[in-house]
């Protein structure tokens, strides 16, 4: 065993309070620096990208056992799932064409109105790659970063609903936070009353929750929650989640409401960047 | 051509010196603990995961202090931070002081029969958390919950093999 009293007079100097105190100096300014404003992302996005094979390295091992399960599938059950696929695809071919027809619609009555029509928004599709390791914490990776035009505070969202937005530009790939995030709130409105108001995450993967909300407000169970598009983060009229229990609470002046959110947090494979196109405008034909 | 290659190679690892070595294997073992740190796992064993990173510096404070120090501590803590997504400075923090810690008393910790030794990993790796929790809570983003802590003992009761693992491995490279 390497125990000699040599290695211990030989390193003396590198536990030096001299060095600690300089190494604690650096971190509370790193600390404080990060706390207070975001001058650090610069830095942090470059020790990222650095590290970015890490993610990739250590979230293989999932991503080959996730792949082999799905490619050992029978053929009986990807016959089934294309069946199901194609029903589902006439389906939505066939309210695409509606939507068409409602485009038009909305644009000829935007010019009778004289009012300028909401512009449309940009997708980018992404794949998740590493989910943060603490289950607290409920944050994903992407492998879509500022390379491919991803900025900070893009709203994501997966084939259901919305699902969080960017945090953190890692050049290569970008951090989001999930809508259930204790840190999270997101402006939702209530699309059957239009009620506007806010949803916390609670640290649960199937609920989100709305707070002070008076004893008498209109609200049902299974009514949808759409973002409002208030606070300039999420754009307007996206699905998030459903309200699920509703529970009067003795002595309390607000209910208490909980809502499931729309996407499966849980297992989440690809999702969509949802970038805001602010001043650009449709072209009418 | 390829067998030369890789024959100099050889070369060169068993004629670099201790030094060299030593600093290759520290290097090694903490990127690998902080691989450990961020690799998934099933959700029920995501609470039982133990603090790689911290074991590791312990490790190298108390048992091989010379190809260590504070410094080395405090970049692993900032590649550790980014790694994890927490608040810049947070851990490098935490494990800069844990290292100088361990350093202070490791001809002490390092004579103590084996149970005794376990409580100080248990002390200092609290201390880690603590610390952790403290820089989590002046940003506002702690969440605090019992679970969390058992990372901790179980890190302290895995401290025996961990430790014998990594010298038998020490000994068997120089």
């Amino acid at each position: 065993m390497p125990l000699s009293g040599e290695t211990t007079t030989r390193s003396r100097g590198q536990y030096s309070a001299s060095k600690l105190l300089v190494s604690l100096i650096l971190s509370f300014g790193l600390i404080y620096l990060d706390y207070k404003d975001q001058y650090l992302n610069k830095l942090r996005s470059y020790i990222s990208a650095t590290i970015f094979p890490m993610y990739v390295a250590t979230n293989a091992p999932k991503n080959i056992f996730l792949n082999l399960k799905e490619s050992m599938g029978q053929r009986e059950k990807i016959v089934l799932e294309n069946q199901r696929l194609k029903t589902e695809n006439i389906v939505l071919s066939s309210k695409i064409q509606q939507i068409y027809k409602l485009q038009k619609e909305n644009r000829r009555l935007h010019e009778l109105l004289d009012s300028k029509p909401k512009s449309e928004d940009v997708f980018v599709l992404a794949e998740i790659i590493a989910e943060n390791p603490d289950p607290f914490k409920h944050r994903i990776i992407i492998n879509k970063g500022s390379k491919d035009n991803v900025q900070i505070n893009q709203s994501v969202a997966d084939s259901k609903g919305i699902i969080g937005h960017i945090i953190r530009d890692q050049i290569f790939g970008s951090e989001v936070l999930l809508i259930t995030d204790p840190e999270h709130a997101i402006p939702i409105e209530i699309a059957r009353t239009g009620l506007r108001s806010i949803a916390l995450g609670t640290g649960s993967y199937e609920e989100i929750q709305l707070s002070f909300l008076a004893a008498n407000t209109d609200i049902q169970k299974g009514d949808i929650l759409l973002t409002s598009g208030l606070g300039e983060q999420y754009p307007s009229g996206y699905p998030v989640a459903v309200i699920e229990k509703i529970a009067v609470l003795e002595g309390e002046p607000f209910l208490e409401v909980l809502a499931k959110p729309f996407a499966k947090l849980t297992n989440i494979n690809e999702v969509w960047v949802i970038q805001r196109a602010i001043d650009q405008t449709i072209d009418y034909e | 051509m390829r067998s030369g290659l890789y024959n100099g190679l050889l070369i060169k690892l068993l004629t670099m010196n201790r030094e060299t070595k030593n600093t290759l294997f520290t290097w090694s073992v903490l990127m690998i603990s902080c691989s450990l740190l961020v690799i998934p796992l099933p959700e029920f064993l995501s609470f039982f995961r133990p603090p790689w990173l911290s074991l590791s510096v312990i490790f190298f404070s108390i048992m091989t202090p010379a190809g260590f120090g504070v410094f080395t501590a405090f970049f692993i803590g900032l590649l550790a931070d980014v790694l994890q997504g927490n608040s810049f400075g947070g851990n490098a923090m935490a494990l800069t002081l844990i290292a100088y810690i361990s350093y202070r008393f490791h001809l002490q910790i390092r004579v103590f029969p084996m149970w005794q030794m376990m409580l100080s990993v248990l002390l200092i790796l609290s201390l880690n958390e603590l610390l952790v929790l403290w820089v989590e809570g002046i940003q506002n983003q702690m969440i605090f919950n019992y679970i969390r802590w058992l990372g901790i003992l179980i890190g302290a009761l895995i401290w025996p093999i961990f430790m014998a693992f990594l010298l038998n491995l020490k000994s068997k490279i120089l």
